[in-house]
């Protein structure tokens, strides 16, 4: 005689058996007890008793946050720096510069920048889990970004043409950063798969 | 045995503004549910005890991106259980379980035939240890977490007839384990 396999019993389970299952494990008293056994092993499963972890892990986790903290804070430091080092460069150079840097240039780093923003769109760094060295990392890089598009709405007022030559510059950093937080998320979801 | 997951939202709000006692009023109401669900899918309490840290870590970091849709502990228990997923696809682990689950599974699915030399009378505790690693996470995310197969199969990256298979053939181990009629209770 044809008993239930696993996948039947499962099925049964789930409300989802065949036919000859659901008929089978009514008139068959070996597989209505097969069918309580699976019903009682999952029971059992859910009844085990709750482990404790043996040390406590919080310490850890809280001098990783204050560090990733005190990190952060440094970074800003040095990104509020170069960008403020690149307007100044602006204000002192922009007489050499005047008349050399094409707008075609300008209209190429921007468009490389916004390829690079529709490239990090499509792998969605919300919904994925990361771990903690790339997790500081893209939020380093994302501080930096951070920084320059602060400084990118400051330069607007100036003269057209420094203005031209410093948007350049910037958007080229921009740009820069852009391409290294691609490549730690497309990294990542390339190898891992999350 | 259960324990209570409900946290209030006024603790969730200061955890995202970036409170650190708050945040480790969090770790203490769910260090104990991440720590058994890595360890029954890992086995070993240091990974679990890694699992558990790599979970907080991410959540101190991106809980702000916790929108309150849903309990805190879903949330919560998809990183955890994501973790957890990622050691099994390492090799270390990977290594270790491939050989127990190859010299103990049978070909037999159907019940009423061979034990295949296994211990008759094991609990069922020790028998689950006994699975696979891959076997163990999708029996415990499925049975005790209620994962459903197209979450799981999301979650490994593999597909729903996966996540099936590996539900029945570890049932079906189990069962020759525990030698049904005498040891399960």
């Amino acid at each position: 005689m044809m008993h239930c396999t696993m996948d039947d019993l499962l099925a049964l389970r789930a409300g989802e058996a065949s036919v000859w299952a659901r008929e089978h494990a009514r008139v068959c008293g070996a597989c209505g007890a097969e069918l309580e056994a699976l019903y009682q092993r999952v029971a059992q499963l859910r009844a085990l008793p709750l482990r404790r972890p043996a040390r406590d892990r919080w310490p850890i986790v809280r001098a990783a946050v204050a560090a990733r903290r005190r990190r952060r804070r440094e970074r800003w430091g040095i990104w509020s720096l170069a960008a403020a080092a690149a307007v100044a460069a602006l204000v002192v150079f922009r007489p050499f510069w005047t008349g050399q840097i094409a707008g075609a240039e300008l209209a190429r780093v921007k468009q490389e920048s916004a390829t690079l923003e529709q490239q990090l769109r499509r792998y969605d760094p919300e919904g994925r889990v990361t771990s903690g060295r790339e997790a500081a990392l893209a939020a380093a890089l994302e501080d930096g970004i951070a920084v320059i598009d602060g400084e990118l709405a400051h330069v607007g007022p100036l003269d057209p043409q420094a203005d031209r030559a410093a948007l350049v510059e910037l958007w080229q950093q921009r740009v820069d950063l852009m391409q290294q937080l691609v490549s730690v998320r497309v990294t990542r979801a390339t190898y891992v798969g999350l | 045995m259960t324990i209570s997951l409900a946290v209030p939202d006024i603790l969730v709000a200061r955890a995202k503004s970036g409170d650190l006692e708050a945040l480790e009023a969090l770790y203490r109401a769910f260090e104990t549910p991440v720590y058994n669900l890595a360890l029954r899918m890992l086995r070993r309490p240091e990974d679990a005890e890694d699992v558990l840290q790599e979970t907080f870590l991410e959540v101190v970091k991106s809980i702000t991106q916790y929108r309150g849709e849903g309990h805190l502990w879903g949330w919560i228990r998809r990183i955890a259980a994501s973790k957890a997923l990622m050691r099994i696809r390492g090799e270390r682990v990977r290594a270790a379980e491939e050989f127990d689950e190859e010299t103990a599974s049978a070909p037999e699915t159907r019940h009423g035939g061979t034990t295949g030399g296994v211990p008759a009378r094991i609990d069922l505790e020790r028998a689950f240890e006994r699975l696979s690693a891959t076997s163990r996470a999708v029996v415990w995310l499925h049975d005790v977490e209620g994962y459903t197969h197209e979450e799981i199969a999301e979650s490994m990256s593999k597909t729903v007839s996966f996540s099936k298979s590996q539900l029945a053939r570890a049932h079906a181990r189990l069962r020759r384990m525990l030698d049904d009629e005498g040891a399960v209770r």
